[in-house]
């Protein structure tokens, strides 16, 4: 008779586990979603440092405006920019950054965004004033 | 005889679900104290090609920059100078690779996100990071 009602008990429980275990995952499932963050990651000028740089012959400056980009003293679209960045495809290449103080966030985002696609990593972030 | 053998059975499924909301109690207060660092008013700019970040430096010291220039470190707001004081201190005890991570919306100029730079170039904190949005 005992026994009886302990395996009557035992079904309930399982089940609850289940949805115990269904309520654990969604909270860990929607807790990873919220953190699908990239960290773009760029170095400062140190000062004193802009004469080693000076030998390099590796080297690439970008320009950054508010919603415009500038390759060597030209006005480039984005993907024109996307292509010559991807055409380098070298990790020794060291990316110069100047970025206008009147850019946006975006524009600077987008940037190292396409640097990071192509592989450069040695991104340079100056401040044009 | 029934009736007394349902009162058996009730009382551990009572204490179950009081652990089962403590459970999940305790895992929703533990993400809103990681969620705590970030400012949920900043919308980040989208990155495309950039892959989403798995681990963090647990060192990592997230500053937030919304569009009015406004800086604000675990919604705490500080100025310029508060930051540049608390960046100091924490260098001194993690070290020149403590890393940067600015938050900034996808509307501040960069003129404010420069100055925050500045202030870290100026103690010695070369390694920043920005942070931006991953879709999908």
């Amino acid at each position: 008779m005992r026994k009886k009602y302990d395996d009557k008990l035992a079904v309930p429980m399982s089940s609850m586990i289940d949805v115990v275990f269904l309520l654990l995952i969604y909270f860990i499932i929607t807790q990873r979603d919220e953190i699908s963050e990239a960290h773009l990651a760029i170095n400062l000028p140190a000062p004193g440092s802009a004469k080693a740089s000076e030998n390099k012959p590796q080297l690439l400056e970008v320009e950054v405006f508010e919603k415009q980009y500038f390759l060597r003293g030209t006005s480039v679209s984005l993907e024109t920019l996307e292509s010559t960045l991807n055409s380098f495809r070298n990790p020794d290449l060291t990316v110069i950054i100047k970025v206008s103080i009147n850019a946006k966030a975006p524009d600077l985002v987008n940037v190292l965004d396409l640097c990071q696609g192509a592989g450069l990593t040695k991104l340079n972030v100056v401040t044009l004033r | 005889m029934r009736n007394r053998g349902d009162e058996d059975l009730e009382t551990p499924i009572t204490s179950m679900i009081d652990i089962v909301f403590l459970l999940i109690i305790f895992f929703v207060v533990t993400a809103a104290v990681d969620k705590d660092m970030v400012d949920e008013s900043i919308m980040l700019a989208e990155a495309k090609k950039s892959p989403a970040v798995e681990t963090s430096d647990p060192r990592m010291v997230t500053i937030n920059v919304n569009q009015r220039g406004q800086i604000n470190i675990a919604l705490q707001p500080v100025t310029l100078n508060q930051l540049e004081q608390m960046l100091l201190a924490l260098k001194i005890q993690a070290g020149d690779s403590l890393p940067l991570l600015i938050r900034c919306d996808g509307n501040t100029k960069f003129d404010y996100i420069d100055r925050v730079m500045q202030r870290a170039a100026k103690i010695g904190l070369y390694r920043v990071r920005i942070a931006a949005m991953v879709d999908g």
